[in-house]
């Protein structure tokens, strides 16, 4: 029963997260970029822009230049957060890859640094006054969720450990389409709970910076205006 | 938003420009200077006459530069200057003056 | 040299940092806004005279019509994660403190709307994601703070995302001119443009009049006859400055600069009477009709001139529409000369004429100069000069090093692509609004009177109209002079030397080369 219940909810959030992510990204295309606007100074090729793309998606260049703090936080927490979910492959691979075999330690303590990054960001939010003020409930409900995510993975890991071959049997099945038994640990249901309702409201929330970054004009345009006249297609109505 | 001149009611915009040019007079001048804290002197008419006969010609103020040329043709040097068109008309010889002559506002990034 | 620190006898200043982010002061700007758009103003660009009956319908439908058109729009109100990074990066609230002058605080005063009506948790959550309704105090609001920002793009260079504040500024002006809710300066401007030429109402006769006057002048100043041409058919190039170039101060220093360099050059030339205006308002009001049309006039008056070549004048806001905006819109220009950019910037004819050796100058008549350089923001962070990314910091400043010996640049935070709007961009160059552009003045000027302490500096070199104005209106406010803002063109003119020039008295220009170097 219990099985079924998460092997039902894994299948709709995780449909509802590629299907609304990929909708949001063909809206995102498919609209018109009608002038150039880039923001400058810009690269004036192609690859120069993949480099700065690159800049700003590993490293938040722009954020680095932006305020310290915010990186340090940012930048730990969505690298720990990578590092983890890259560590958490093992449980989709049978065999395990073996790069994502040798991240296994390296996912250990990025965990915590994950929280870390985390609470960082949630004390600015809570302590400076001005970010405080543009902050709303569901900023701060977003950051509880991946702080619950967090620390009820790690307590399976660090405190009360689970049957984690019973997991990855569980997984391995739904991803043939069978449903075999879930070990019915509490912290395994919550922190599979908050994965699902994590996934839920990604493509309808301020989740969607990961693919948006990616379509930001004044960052993803070639400064080339004089050199190759800019004349994109007509906006559709 | 109107001035009040020997009985006479004349509209003005919310700067106090007046909208209909031909109701200007000298009488309206001596208020809207009032308004503006100006005590028109010979200096200041000086400089309003022209900018009425330029604007009759050109349906424009004219650029300080070219007004400060004709005031330094009349009052000399010592008052043809940016300096003083400022100590006559502290908001500027084109904006304050303008509304005193009765001309519309000067537009733009001036 | 003198520093505007002695006019001030209350001692000596003590020099804060221009980037000291100030404590929150809730609503300290609410009240300050422009005068609205009267009807008179609005028809004429296409917008209702007054707000309209359906305003809330109106409004809602053109949200959704700038998010299926406009993915910048769309992508900026999706993907804002109020990390806080832009929040202490506006001039206008380190001028005020006002927290709805926080980038992102003026972004969600329409991406709340947005969320309201045009996404899932923002209809049935609305609460938990700060969406709202729209309501008449909501435009009211939006009228109030959307025009408090100068579309700078500071913010956008420090966002994770590049978020630029400028697009949602313009997209909620626009926003509300199709409900009948205009800002009366921008609007009663473009209009002027669309039936006379340019900004000022400047016509034809009186452009003739003036120019000549100034010819004169060059004339007695140099004994040279320089040219301003007016109209003249085929000319090689034609010149497209900001009609404040024909009319304010320091700017026509600035246009007797470009007459001089294109004498020296020897290059044939004219100014346009029916395309006398560099500056598109357009651009500030987010109208894309608007900005269209205006650059049209351009391009037909380059036709009808049968020019090669189009070049534009100082002006900040405008080279970012000439540089990125006018092939779009009017182009393609195919009967101009394919071996010069279309549009040039008078920056690059001149900076090229001096590589080429074709200008001689005598620096030292810029010695009574100490000199910084302001990036304007529009140039800064919107286009480019030259072949290289950055050529819009560097082609100034090697023009100003060529024609000046004593120049120094501002704080490195403060310049470049992190350079600080001068407070009256974007459409806020009004009298009305004096108070805010004061106080958003204040970092620029704080970093001003840093160089001014450690190096002397008396004088700021600009290349925008606007610019020259706001800071020759602000500038005596901090303690210099109105005339400490100058013109780049006007430092060359102090220095150029052009053939045949009378130099003290009687004699001429000599003919050898480095006549500047000292």
């Amino acid at each position: 029963m219990l099985s079924a219940l998460y092997a039902g909810l894994f299948y709709l959030s995780a449909s509802i997260l590629v299907f609304g992510v990929v909708l949001r990204m063909a809206i995102y295309a498919r609209t018109p970029a009608p002038l150039k606007i880039a923001q400058t100074p810009a690269p004036t090729t192609r690859i120069g822009v993949f480099w700065r793309m690159l800049r700003e998606v590993v490293f938040f260049q722009s954020l680095f230049k932006s305020n310290k703090w915010i990186w340090v936080f940012g930048w730990t927490f969505h690298m720990g957060l990578l590092l983890v979910l890259l560590r958490h492959l093992r449980y989709f691979t049978n065999p395990v890859w073996f790069w994502v075999e040798w991240i296994q330690p390296v996912g250990l303590y990025a965990s915590f640094a994950l929280v870390i990054g985390l609470l960082g960001l949630w004390s600015r939010r809570l302590l400076v006054e001005r970010i405080r003020y543009i902050s709303s409930p569901s900023d701060h409900l977003m950051l509880a969720l991946l702080f619950g995510i967090a620390v009820s993975g790690m307590a399976m890991k660090f405190v009360a450990r689970v049957d984690i071959v019973a997991v990855k049997v569980y997984f391995l099945g739904l991803l043939r389409f069978k449903i075999l038994d879930l070990p019915p640990d509490p912290i395994l249901l919550v922190h599979l709970g908050l994965v699902f309702v994590l996934m839920f409201i990604f493509p309808i929330s301020k989740l969607l910076h990961g693919p948006g970054v990616f379509f930001s004009p004044s960052r993803n345009q070639v400064d080339n205006p004089r050199e190759q006249r800019y004349a994109p297609r007509t906006p559709a109505n | 938003m109107a001035y009040q001149v020997n009985g006479a009611t004349i509209e003005h915009d919310e700067e106090g420009y007046i909208l209909t040019l031909s109701d200007w007079s000298k009488e309206l001048a001596d208020v809207i200077a009032e308004t503006e804290e100006i005590d028109m002197n010979e200096e200041h008419w000086e400089v309003v006459n022209f900018l009425r006969e330029y604007y009759e010609e050109y349906q424009i103020a004219p650029a300080v530069r070219v007004l400060i040329k004709s005031i330094k043709k009349s009052l000399g040097p010592e008052k043809g200057n940016n300096k003083y068109m400022y100590e006559l008309f502290p908001y500027g010889p084109a904006k304050q003056a303008c509304k005193i002559a009765g001309l519309p506002k000067p537009t733009g990034c001036v | 040299m003198a520093s505007p620190d002695m006019d001030h006898p209350e001692g000596p200043q003590i020099v804060a940092d221009p980037l000291k982010v100030p404590n929150l002061a809730f609503g300290a700007m609410a009240e300050i806004k422009p005068f609205r758009a009267h009807p008179n103003h609005q028809e004429p660009l296409g917008f209702p005279g007054e707000l309209v009956g359906n305003w809330k319908e109106v409004a809602i439908e053109k949200i959704g019509e700038l998010a299926n058109t406009n993915r910048a729009f769309r992508v900026y109100l999706d993907a804002c994660v109020k990390c806080g990074a832009c929040t202490d990066k506006c001039h206008y609230f380190l001028g005020t403190g006002d927290p709805k002058n926080m980038p992102v605080a003026r972004q969600d005063l329409l991406r709340s709307v947005y969320r309201r009506y045009f996404t899932f948790a923002g209809k049935y959550f609305p609460k938990l994601v700060g969406a709202r309704e729209l309501t008449k105090e909501v435009l009211e609001e939006w009228y109030t703070y959307y025009h408090q920002c100068s579309q700078c793009r500071r913010c956008s260079v420090f966002c994770p995302y590049g978020i630029d504040t400028a697009e949602i500024s313009m997209a909620a002006r626009e926003i509300l001119d199709t409900v009948g809710m205009g800002q009366k300066y921008c609007n009663e401007i473009i209009g002027k443009v669309k039936v006379i030429g340019n900004n000022l109402g400047l016509q034809e006769k009186a452009l003739r009049a003036t120019l000549e006057d100034l010819e004169e002048d060059l004339e007695d100043e140099t004994g040279v006859s320089v040219r301003i041409p007016l109209d003249e058919k085929s000319a090689d190039i034609l010149l497209v400055t900001p009609s404040a170039d024909f009319f304010a101060e320091p700017h026509i220093d600035g246009l007797l600069g470009y007459a001089k360099v294109f004498h020296q050059a020897g290059v044939s030339w004219t100014v346009s009477s029916y395309a006398s205006e560099a500056a598109n308002f357009g651009l500030f009001i987010g109208s894309q009709d608007n900005m269209k049309a205006l650059c049209q006039r351009i391009r037909h008056a380059a036709e009808d001139l049968g020019v090669k070549r189009i070049i534009f004048g100082e002006c900040g806001h405008a080279w970012r529409v000439a540089y990125n905006f006018l092939d779009t819109l009017a182009g393609p220009f195919d009967f101009l000369d394919p071996n010069y950019p279309v549009p040039q910037h008078i920056l690059e004819f001149t900076l090229d004429q001096i590589e080429r050796g074709n200008l001689r100058f005598d620096k030292s008549k810029n010695d009574h100069i100490r000199l910084t350089y302001h990036d304007s923001c529009n140039v800064a962070r919107a286009s480019r000069m030259g072949d290289k990314p950055g050529g819009q910091f560097e082609v100034p400043r090697a023009v100003l090093r060529a024609v000046c010996n004593n120049f120094f640049d501002m704080d490195r935070d403060t310049t470049h692509e992190s350079t600080f709007c001068c407070g009256g961009g974007g459409g806020l160059l009004t009298d009305e609004l004096m108070d805010l552009r004061t106080k958003g003045a204040n970092p620029r000027m704080t970093a001003l009177q840093r160089v001014t302490e450690d190096h002397g500096v008396t004088h700021m070199a600009a290349i925008c109209a606007i610019c020259k104005t706001q800071f020759s209106k602000v500038m005596p406010q901090f303690g210099y002079e109105m005339d400490s803002v100058v013109s780049v063109h006007q430092l060359v003119s102090n220095a150029i030397l052009l053939d045949g020039q009378e130099i003290d008295g009687d004699d001429r220009v000599p003919e050898v080369a480095d006549a500047g170097v000292t």
